[in-house]
């Protein structure tokens, strides 16, 4: 268990290492040049995973709905937004606004496709993550 | 490090691209492999930043060479996939691989910011942003691990 704890772990370590890179690739670059190098290298990557690992074209492909394919050019601005975001209001803010948007929009679709779930937990989730996000922004001098 | 309101709604609906991410890439994993529902997104966006970048052709920041590691982080995003497919699969399941994810991306994004790591810029989380750091955070695995879905 305890390895899987780590593996899990080490996968979020990950994301934020790859963010700070492509940050620091944007400064040099552009954040959508960043975003190219960050796809280019992941798919070189992930075609010699395939080669070693194979299985790549395993499972019921031809039934894919066609609108799932377009999660590469979402992720294109995805990768762009994050690192023009990271260079200007740093790492932790950039994290925490983009977990809080995927949170909520993902409680919003969730409830548009009749997803199940405990509204109570629902709505306080949401509250702590919407009050979380104005403390984040409130003015440092701000009269508390 | 307070943060203007218009960089926080951009943040914020960048997020909700995620969502979008989640369910589209998600989708692919339903039909395929983990592995292609990784390998179809990274192949199909290098195709679109390509386009992207042949209609804007955004100006380089600097005539310098970036170092040759910025480049790198496309194989961290490639082997993410790799360890949460594996993790996804134990009894973890997804709920836990993405709570102990979001823990990973927190820690990181501290230690990042407290250290300048990588030649970003270094910041200094004051009181009030580590409270709301525990609020999003709790607000999230709240969600995560009991609102019964995501």
């Amino acid at each position: 268990m305890i390895p899987f704890v780590l593996m899990a772990f080490t996968a979020g370590l990950l994301i934020g290492l790859s963010r700070q890179l492509n940050g620091r690739l944007s400064l040099s670059t552009s954040a959508m040049e960043a975003s190219f190098w960050n796809h280019i290298v992941g798919a070189i990557f992930l075609t010699l995973a395939a080669f070693a690992l194979g299985g790549l074209f395993e499972g019921d492909l031809e039934n894919i709905p066609l609108w799932a394919y377009l999660g590469g050019p979402i992720g294109v601005i995805f990768i762009a937004a994050s690192s023009w975001l990271i260079t200007r209001i740093g790492a932790v803010s950039t994290t925490m606004l983009i977990i809080a948007g995927q949170m909520i929009f993902g409680i919003l679709l969730d409830m548009i496709r009749g997803v199940p779930g405990d509204l109570t937990i629902r709505i306080l989730g949401t509250a702590l993550i919407l009050g979380g996000m104005w403390l984040l922004h409130r003015p440092a001098k701000a009269a508390a | 490090m307070t943060t203007a309101p218009l960089y926080s709604l951009i943040a914020f609906l960048t997020g909700g691209l995620l969502t979008l991410m989640v369910l589209t890439n998600g989708t692919l994993a339903v039909y395929g492999t983990l592995l292609f529902s990784s390998w179809v997104p990274h192949v199909t966006g290098t195709v679109a930043a390509l386009a992207i970048l042949a209609v804007l052709k955004p100006k380089r920041a600097k005539p310098l060479r970036p170092p040759l590691w910025a480049y790198l982080a496309g194989v961290g995003g490639a082997f993410t996939v790799m360890l949460t497919s594996a993790t996804v699969n134990t009894s973890l399941a997804l709920s836990g691989t993405i709570a102990l994810g979001l823990a990973g991306q927190v820690v990181f994004s501290l230690f990042a910011d407290i250290r300048g790591l990588f030649g970003l810029p270094k910041k200094r989380p004051s009181a009030r942003d580590l409270t709301a750091l525990g609020m999003i955070l709790s607000g999230a695995l709240l969600l995560v691990l009991m609102g019964g879905s995501q």
